[in-house]
């Protein structure tokens, strides 16, 4: 990494801290923050990988990695992970032209939001499950998707649907016109998922889906959920050390104990191995890395951390003591976003099943 | 009493469960109000208590005296049918129960224990803000008043305390002797003025442990168990009770309904079509809780009869509760694991079920609710350490 880009990344994280981040003394509240996403849009956060004509930032996945980190050091509510990650990265891998630059626009801006409408346990993609039908004045969809993130929320959905001459990327408006979306609640409060049914909704607009695309996506949302899961674990060995120092029993902080330093200790290891296999993950995703490679390199980031983050939490809860287990100290909604980022697009032992099968040596199955 | 005896026992628990289990309490009280969870709770604790299964580990004279083994075969059974569990009675048939057995007046003993039976809830005040791991550093203050105490103070993390009618209570009668000699235990009834209890909402969304504020709540005398100053000593039987006796049904229900559950969870066929259990790496980590469960409702039945006998071991009940915590925590993990996203969508976990309720992941979160409280996980490694192997204490902890 050169030294431009590095100072460019500090400044990056500065900006998004001083938005999302909250001091680790005010840690949680009473209900989930949401997030501020107008002053996420004039920091030029939401439209980052958008290309500068279409007044985004046109940077690339490394530096949307940066506010994921972010977001998950302070996790809010707010369509960052559906809207400016997924249905920007659906947008950009279809051919410009007006429906699609006027969209992307929109998302860098924040005037829109939209999502890709793609179950969250998918790791690799079976085809889609919409289909496109032609009308006399244009085109409708139809199908159904569970447990799509960001889709209540949604101006636009982006749904993967078979065309008549292939796979092919449609818009479709969240207004109800042959369209329901429906919110379900979660064990997590910061994150929102639903499910997406559409009966012959008009197609706005629509795009061919390059051979291999939708995978990409899954591996892109893979990373980006490994990056807020990295933010969540790093967060939580910060308030854990800085509690381990104030608290005190015995006439003595828990810190000097070393069943609390040992534990610490370990959380610091655990946070490291993460940060290289992040680091490389996104390196992979936001450069021209070969398509196994790659695949490798996401498979180990998101299993390792997403095991890793639920770990960390955890150790988090037990080393607060019965503050920990309270709801105001805001530690249950760490762990409880890294215990759904475990689950999101492939979980450890489907990312683990997926890496070893493609290591070179490994026996085809 | 002989295996056939308790073949017989067995089968009379399972007619009376399949009689007596509502069907449909799941239903009722999934996101029941606070009222509905009382009287359900009352309730069912009678319906345990007419077929004499709310108390069977008390002695025969206060309506116990079930072997280990029947007691045994009696959570079983419970969890087989999927009764709810009696958790608002859970520090009355426990730790006010074992207190007053070991240390209570014959008095104390007449009031409570038939009120107990009779659906007294009680509810347990020792820690504070500055006293957690570390209880003997309480500051709840009790100055004697001839035949009154005068309580002053705040406790923390009361479980049940809003719904309690008594309160076992730890003070500082002595506030210039060494931390454990100058504390006394007390009985303190919840109906007393100067008593101010809040809810504190905890990691699952629900308020089940409260803070309690102490202002110049008078206690009578009469209401100490045990010596005056040495309550220490008398609270060391209510913690051995949370560790060690109460793990026995928790056990069991942790076998009968937590793993036959996750059996369940990794026999649906998941987006792809395939099961969790085909997998390997699935089958593996049944195998070991399945190992690890055995071992553990076997150590529970040894270390039940060894306390029967009066053998225990100094660290006995801590490696029951560390084991029986720790595995309760990896199972509703690998729960929430194998649940995966739609798992997150279970919100609606019912009151009155067992700590495994087939809401991982909230079930996952509530396992904290055993690592953390009754002396947390790192507490009972260095009890086991000190206490069970005679390890030299950490240099400079000032505990004494
Ligand atoms: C759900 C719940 C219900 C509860 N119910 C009750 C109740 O009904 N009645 C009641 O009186 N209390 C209750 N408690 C309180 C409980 O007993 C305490 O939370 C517990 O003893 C820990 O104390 P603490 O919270 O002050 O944590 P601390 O003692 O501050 O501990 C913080 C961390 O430091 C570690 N630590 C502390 N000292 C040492 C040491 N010497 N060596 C190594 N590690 C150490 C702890 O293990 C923990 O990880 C409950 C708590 C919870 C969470």
């Amino acid at each position: 990494m050169t030294g431009g880009l590095s100072e460019f990344h500090e400044e990056l994280r500065a900006v998004a801290r001083k938005i999302v981040g909250r001091p680790p003394s005010a840690l949680g509240g009473l209900e989930p923050q949401i997030l501020d996403w107008g002053a996420l849009a004039d920091a030029g956060l939401l439209g980052l990988e958008v290309p500068e004509g279409l007044g985004g930032a046109g940077a690339t996945f490394a530096e949307v990695a940066v506010v994921l980190h972010e977001l998950g050091r302070a996790p809010g509510v707010g369509p960052y992970l559906g809207s400016t990650v997924l249905a920007t990265a659906a947008l950009l891998l279809s051919d410009p032209g007006p429906a699609r630059d006027e969209l992307l626009a929109e998302l860098a801006v924040g005037t829109k939001m939209a999502t890709l409408v793609l179950d969250a346990r998918t790791t690799r993609w079976d085809g889609p499950t919409f289909s496109v039908a032609p009308t006399a004045n244009g085109a409708t969809v139809a199908g159904r998707a569970e447990w799509v993130l960001d889709a209540a929320g949604a101006d636009r959905l982006l749904c993967p649907a078979q065309g008549a001459s292939g796979p092919v990327l449609v818009e479709v408006a969240n207004t109800g016109d042959g369209l329901v979306v429906e919110d379900r609640p979660l064990a997590d409060g910061t994150r929102r998922v639903g499910s997406v049914a559409a009966e012959g909704s008009p197609v706005l607009a629509g795009w061919p889906l390059p051979p291999g695309a939708v995978d990409d996506l899954v591996d892109l949302a893979a990373t980006a959920v490994a990056c807020d899961s990295l933010g969540l674990m790093e967060a939580m060995l910060e308030a854990t050390v800085a509690f381990a120092k104030v608290r005190h029993q015995f006439g003595r902080p828990i810190g000097s104990f070393q069943a609390v330093q040992h534990a610490c200790a370990d959380m610091l290891v655990t946070v490291e191995v993460s940060r290289a296999l992040v680091a490389q993950a996104v390196d992979a995703v936001a450069s021209d890395t070969p398509a196994e490679e790659r695949r490798a390199s996401v498979s180990r980031a998101k299993s390792h951390v997403g095991a890793a983050a639920v770990e960390v939490c955890g150790k988090a809860v037990q080393l607060h003591g019965g503050i920990g287990y309270t709801w105001e100290s805001g530690i249950h909604a760490y762990l409880k976003r890294a215990t759904l980022n475990r689950a999101l697009f492939g979980s450890p032992i489907e990312h683990r099943r997926r890496l070893v099968r493609a290591l070179p040596g490994s026996p085809p199955c | 009493m002989s295996s056939r005896d308790v073949t017989a026992f067995r089968s009379e628990v399972r007619r009376w469960c399949a009689e007596h289990v509502p069907a449909d309490w799941r239903v009722r009280q999934t996101r029941a109000s606070d009222e509905a969870y009382v009287e359900f709770q009352r309730w069912w604790f009678q319906e345990l208590r007419h077929a004499g299964y709310a108390v069977p580990h008390w002695p025969k004279a206060w309506g116990g005296g079930m072997s280990t083994a029947e007691q045994v075969a009696l959570y079983q059974e419970l969890a087989a049918h999927d009764a709810p569990r009696p958790t608002l009675a859970f520090v009355a048939v426990h730790h006010a129960a074992a207190t007053l057995l070991e240390a209570g007046s014959e008095e104390q003993q007449l009031r409570h224990l038939p009120a107990i039976l009779d659906g007294e809830i009680w509810a347990q005040g020792f820690s504070e803000p500055e006293a957690g791991s570390d209880l003997a550093n309480l500051r709840t203050r009790a100055a004697r008043h001839g035949d009154v105490y005068v309580v002053n103070g705040q406790k923390l993390w009361a479980s049940g305390a809003q719904h309690a009618d008594w309160c076992l209570l730890l003070a500082r009668t002595d506030p210039d002797a060494p931390k454990r000699h100058g504390i006394s235990y007390l009985l303190m009834d919840m109906r007393s003025p100067g008593i101010d209890v809040r809810p504190v909402r905890q990691a699952t969304g629900e308020s089940e442990f409260c803070e309690i504020f102490l202002e110049d709540v008078e206690i009578p005398v009469a209401n100490r168990v045990g010596p005056e100053h040495e309550g220490w000593a008398v609270a060391q039987a209510t913690l051995n009770a949370e560790r060690g006796m109460t793990v026995l049904e928790l056990a069991e229900r942790l076998w009968q309904a937590g793993f036959r559950w996750l059996l369940e969870l990794c026999s649906i066929p998941g987006p792809g079509g395939s099961r969790p259990i085909d997998d390997m790496v699935v089958v593996d980590h049944l195998a070991r809780f399945e190992s690890q469960l055995v071992a553990l409702r076997a150590m529970c039945a040894t270390t039940v009869q060894r306390h029967d006998e009066g053998r225990s071991g100094p660290a006995d009940a801590s490696v029951v509760k560390l084991f029986y915590s720790e595995l309760l925590q990896r199972m509703t993990d690998f729960g929430a694991e194998i649940a995966g996203v739609a798992g997150h969508a279970r919100t609606d976990k019912p009151r009155s079920s067992g700590w495994e309720s087939g809401a991982w992941v909230l079930d996952f979160i509530g396992s904290w609710e055993w690592t953390i409280p009754g002396g947390t996980s790192e507490i009972q490694r260095t009890i086991i350490a000190e206490r069970g192997l005679g390890l030299p204490r950490e240099p400079a902890r000032q505990d004494r």
